[in-house]
């Protein structure tokens, strides 16, 4: 039986090879955004849908450098990638060159379908009346900390960056280790930076830019700026915070060399992971406010969108709906803890055992505030990391920043 | 021998354009000033050549035809990679092309230079831009010149001391620049080790804006001082012993002979040397770009990277073609200089 059976099934086998690799899908994606695990939901599309294959193009691991590739390969209208993976603050950009696909038609009505997903992200992707994109997975920046030396020294959670400072000096003084830093936090001229200058600005009630105007508030920016060059100053914080980026910041936590940290959700599954210092250690809280301010945070998070220059549009659409579906956002919490899109799936019981700052991490999630929402964002976060990485140098004043800051922004949102 | 190319195209570049003008009619003259300035031995006067008007008119108008076929392909290739993207540039610069807002390019004239006299960032960057050519140009030349001496030194088995100038040469800039980073880091980095030695407290060199550019100057003089070297190494292998020779049998000692033999004879490659530099550090952008990324603030951002940044960071394409236009007419001025020198020299 089987002599007659192998020949046949080879024979059937190659019949289907050329129908069935008739569309490949090119889909970029970072390479620091865990392309392992994405490649867990691809190839489960994959099983679903024979004919049609998924290629992952790996793109830089920070959103500036992606955000230069795809500038470089969608102004040329390039159709080699079909769907892309977007930072959370490039969908005005993409709705008004057009680089991606509006999705509209494909969900039924738009606005009954983002219902399901948390605010922030049906609110980002939604432009002008333009469905740009559909939410991957969502992220904030929290405050990672020690929970062994709170314990230690009976300190509680820290609900102010001025109790912050004195808990950090405490432990320090406590612990005699010159390596430990007190808080560590991003100062390098990147995206991360932006956020940096953005949290204590946003504490104090102010907003940045509204509806494309500048709404920039002076002395808010150099009391901003203030703080966390007092954190230098005080030895809380690394004097050598202009030269830390994302990473750095995951590492030194991670090594046990930070009491706290200001960090994405993605660090968590590298702190309790085998090879980490702090493994059980960690605990995740919501950021501290400014003194008489509110407890803010960064949204991040990305998203899928569908080229405008892709040849396989239908299938594309598929595959992101596919990946923003609730299945993958389960798939990729638990595998990579990136936090679901999905608000019901903060409460999941088995998410919830790997990830048991989930359910505390849903409020923060919901009321996180998002960076400036307009199409000129490169330039406006360029002026922000550029002049707060010079405060943070100590080679510029906080007043001198704000005064660069405002007459920048100004030319920016002309 | 390049020279010597470079010249002819020029030559009949002009020629080229003559033509294009007065299509007929000049034929005979056109050649005629080709062949004298080509310095075609055997040339015959115009007296002698009289008496064979007719024929060599024919003769003369398959020659033109012939040389306008011939240089066709390169002249078509020169405006579709040269003359048209400088002009594509000029217009670009003229515009308020911003792709980011998706909005069509609207017509501002001058504009976009106007903003270049009121924008802080482009000051500095072209500052920057000047004081890395000025002090790495000259900082290359020296090492690269030590290098090139030590190089050209008898040496029994040559390969080694050969290949460590070439492999500075041939690594990439970016890869230069992230080691570059490396070594300068405040808490893992090289240079913070060895000054442990001296210095108890630890420098953090891109917390300051001067010493940020110190480290990149020493980065660029690094890599760059093994392409002066093998220049000039490739320019002390044509001086002939028998110079060296007559000049200690005349009594001159080492630095004599230095300065009196080996300098003069080594001026046309430094001054090839120089000049390549120069227009490559007018450029300069893979270094700075992965050491510092301009920082702190935008203490050292170079004009090459303030374009990329506006053109592909900002797709604000106007404002980022002025200012490429500004940097092709500094690239320019420095070529002017390598033609000169060049013509002077044959």
């Amino acid at each position: 039986m089987t002599r007659i059976l192998r020949p046949l099934l080879l024979l059937a086998a190659l019949c289907a090879l050329p129908a069935h690799a008739e569309t490949t899908l090119n889909v970029f994606i970072s390479s620091a955004l865990r392309p392992e695990v994405m490649r867990q939901a691809f190839d489960q599309f994959e099983q679903a849908n024979p004919g049609i294959k998924v290629v992952a193009q790996l793109g830089g691991a920070t959103s500036d450098l992606q955000a230069q590739y795809l500038n470089t390969v969608l102004s040329a209208k390039d159709s080699s990638l079909d769907v892309l993976m977007l930072d959370i603050i490039r969908p005005a950009q993409f709705a008004a060159t057009g680089w991606t696909l509006p999705l509209n038609k494909d969900v039924g009505t738009p606005a009954a379908f983002l219902k399901q997903y948390l605010p922030a992200y049906a609110e980002a992707d939604m432009v002008d009346g333009k469905l740009v994109a559909l939410p991957a997975f969502a992220d904030a920046m929290f405050l990672y900390y020690r929970k062994d030396l709170l314990d230690k020294y009976h300190l509680p959670v820290p609900q102010t960056w001025t109790q912050l400072a004195k808990d950090a000096a405490t432990i320090q003084a406590g612990e005699h280790d010159p390596q430990l830093q007190g808080v560590s936090f991003q100062g390098a001229p990147i995206e991360g930076t932006v956020c940096t200058f953005l949290l204590p600005y946003w504490s104090m009630g102010k907003s940045l830019v509204h509806d494309g105007r500048l709404t920039f508030d002076h002395a808010a920016a150099i009391k901003a700026l203030d703080l966390w060059t007092g954190l230098v100053r005080q030895g809380v914080a690394p004097r050598n915070v202009a030269e830390i980026v994302t990473d750095q910041t995951r590492k030194d936590f991670e090594a046990g060399k930070a009491i706290f940290a200001v960090e994405w959700g993605y660090g968590w599954s590298f702190f309790q992971s085998a090879d980490s210092a702090v493994k059980g250690k960690v605990a995740v809280a919501e950021l501290p406010a400014v003194d008489g301010g509110k407890q803010v945070t960064c949204i991040g998070g990305w998203q899928w969108g569908v080229s405008a220059f892709s040849r396989h549009p239908a299938e594309a659409v598929r595959l992101v709906k596919f990946l923003s579906s609730a299945p993958v956002s389960t798939l990729l919490a638990d595998k990579a803890s990136l936090l679901p899109v999905f608000p019901p799936l903060y409460h999941d019981p088995k998410l919830v055992q790997a990830m048991p700052w989930l359910p505390q991490a849903l409020p923060a999630v919901e009321q996180a505030k998002s960076r400036p929402v307009t199409p000129y964002y490169n330039d406006v976060s360029n002026v922000i990391r550029t002049q707060t990485n010079a405060v943070l140098a100590g080679s510029e004043t906080p007043e001198q920043a704000a005064d660069q800051m405002e007459a920048r922004l100004k030319r920016v949102l002309r | 021998m390049t020279n010597n190319l470079a010249r002819d195209a020029g030559e009949a570049d002009t020629h080229n354009v003559e033509r294009e003008g007065d299509p007929i009619g000049s034929d005979q003259g056109t050649v005629q000033n080709k062949l004298r300035a080509a310095g075609e031995p055997g040339l015959p006067r115009r007296p002698t050549l009289r008496p064979r008007r007719v024929s060599r008119a024919v003769l003369d108008a398959s020659d033109a035809a012939l040389a306008r076929v011939l240089l066709a392909p390169t002249f078509l290739l020169l405006l579709l990679i040269v003359v048209y993207p400088v002009c594509r540039l000029l217009w670009t610069s003229l515009l308020d092309l911003r792709l980011a807002a998706g909005m069509p390019a609207r017509f501002v004239g001058i504009d976009n230079y106007l903003s270049l006299g009121t924008d802080p960032e482009f000051w500095t960057a072209l500052t920057n831009t000047l004081l890395i050519t000025l002090i790495t140009v000259p900082a290359a030349l020296l090492a690269g010149l030590a290098l090139a001496l030590i190089a050209n030194l008898p040496f029994r088995i040559q390969w080694p001391v050969r290949l460590s100038l070439l492999i500075p040469w041939a690594m990439p800039l970016a890869f230069v620049g992230m080691i570059g980073g490396w070594f300068f880091q405040s808490d893992y980095g090289v240079v913070n080790d060895l000054l442990r030695h001296v210095r108890p407290t630890r420098i953090i060199w891109f917390n300051s804006g001067w010493l940020s550019f110190i480290a990149i100057c020493l980065t660029i003089t690094w890599k760059t001082c093994s392409f002066v070297a093998l220049v000039l190494l490739a320019g002390l292998q044509t001086i002939p012993n028998e110079l060296y020779e007559a000049a200690s049998v005349d009594g001159a000692g080492p630095l004599r002979r230095f300065f009196f033999v080996t300098l003069p004879l080594l001026r046309p490659a430094i001054a090839v040397a120089v000049i390549f530099r120069m227009i490559t550090s007018l450029q300069t952008f893979d270094i700075p770009l992965t050491m510092t990324r301009g920082g702190p603030g935008t203490s050292t951002v170079t004009l090459a990277m303030y374009i990329h940044q506006n053109t592909v960071d900002f797709l604000d394409l106007g404002y980022g073609a002025a200012l490429a236009v500004v940097l092709f007419f500094i690239s320019m001025g420095v070529t002017t200089l390598y033609l000169r020198q060049v013509r002077s020299e044959s």
